[in-house]
């Protein structure tokens, strides 16, 4: 079994099982931090499925745009934490 | 040789990225889901990028698979602090079997600060009992008072301990020590009422 085969019939499929769970909680709540983690597994899991597709497609120009999604990730995480907190807050 | 490495890098990712996934909709309250997606998707992440540098095995690559993964171990731990820190104020409930709040009453909630002064020692003898230290701000309507008349002990059922001024502490203060502003109050009580007592000395 090459390396292209291994991701195709067993990482991709995983990692878009743990993508539908944190769908799952995505849709139930029941707060909105919860959802907000949820959305940041999203990212993060739709990083290493870009990463892990690289490799079984050999496109490693892909790596740029895993980058790229992190750095989304990380400024929508960031940015809802602000408001959240703002919110409450003084 | 190459392939196998990566071929087993991968795998452990997706492992831990399924674990991720049962973690977010298993676990019973945020902080605990946050423990399982934060560190385990940060290591699945990792591990896949790290795979990735493996198996093309040229500089540019690798570099930027590296570059991916540095990245990634800074911001997670950075969003998650942010996301928990809110949800504290916001008042995410923690799931019941939760043994212990060790922030509580160590936050100032208007102005979200930490006070870092606690006494862990003597709340580990006095369960159910916390002890606190209340500033008197500039202006506040208890300056100028003597400790009875604030009737702490009366209607919040806390007992203060010292009152300390500047470099030194009146220890055991009798009813008539006058509060001044800057002086700060070693109090002890139930926590709940040593919230009230702070709201009523503001």
């Amino acid at each position: 079994m090459s390396l292209a085969d291994l991701i195709l019939f067993a990482v991709l499929p995983a990692m878009s099982l743990a993508m539908v769970l944190a769908f799952v909680r995505l849709a139930r709540g029941p707060t909105l931090p919860d959802r907000v983690v949820a959305l940041d597994l999203i990212g993060t899991l739709g990083m290493g499925m870009i990463a892990a597709y690289a490799m079984a497609r050999d496109l490693p120009v892909l790596v740029d745009v895993a980058i790229v999604l992190a750095l989304l990730s990380f400024l929508g995480t960031v940015a809802f934490a602000r408001y959240l907190e703002r919110r409450v807050g003084p | 040789m190459r392939e196998v490495v990566s071929g087993i890098l991968v795998l452990i990712g997706a492992a831990f990225a399924l674990i991720a996934g049962v973690g977010i909709l298993r676990m019973p309250d945020l902080y605990t889901r946050m423990s399982a997606t934060t560190k385990v998707a940060t290591l699945g992440v990792g591990s896949t990028l790290l795979a990735v540098a493996v198996y093309f095995g040229e500089l540019g690559v690798a570099t930027r698979a590296l570059a991916a993964i540095a990245f990634v171990f800074l911001t997670a731990p950075v969003a998650a602090h942010m996301i928990g820190r809110a949800s504290y104020f916001v008042g995410v409930p923690m799931c019941p079997e939760t043994a212990m709040d060790e922030l509580r009453g160590h936050y100032d909630l208007r102005t979200h600060e930490l006070e870092s002064v606690c006494f862990p020692e003597l709340e580990r003898q006095l369960p159910g009992l916390q002890v606190g230290r209340l500033r008197i701000p500039d202006g506040a309507a208890v300056a100028g008072r003597t400790l009875a008349e604030t009737e702490l002990r009366q209607q919040y059922g806390v007992t203060v301990l010292a009152v300390c001024r500047g470099t030194f502490s009146i220890p055991n203060p009798d009813g008539d020590v006058r509060l001044l502003p800057g002086d700060e109050l070693i109090l002890i009580g139930p926590p709940e009422r040593l919230d009230d007592a702070a709201e009523a000395l503001k």
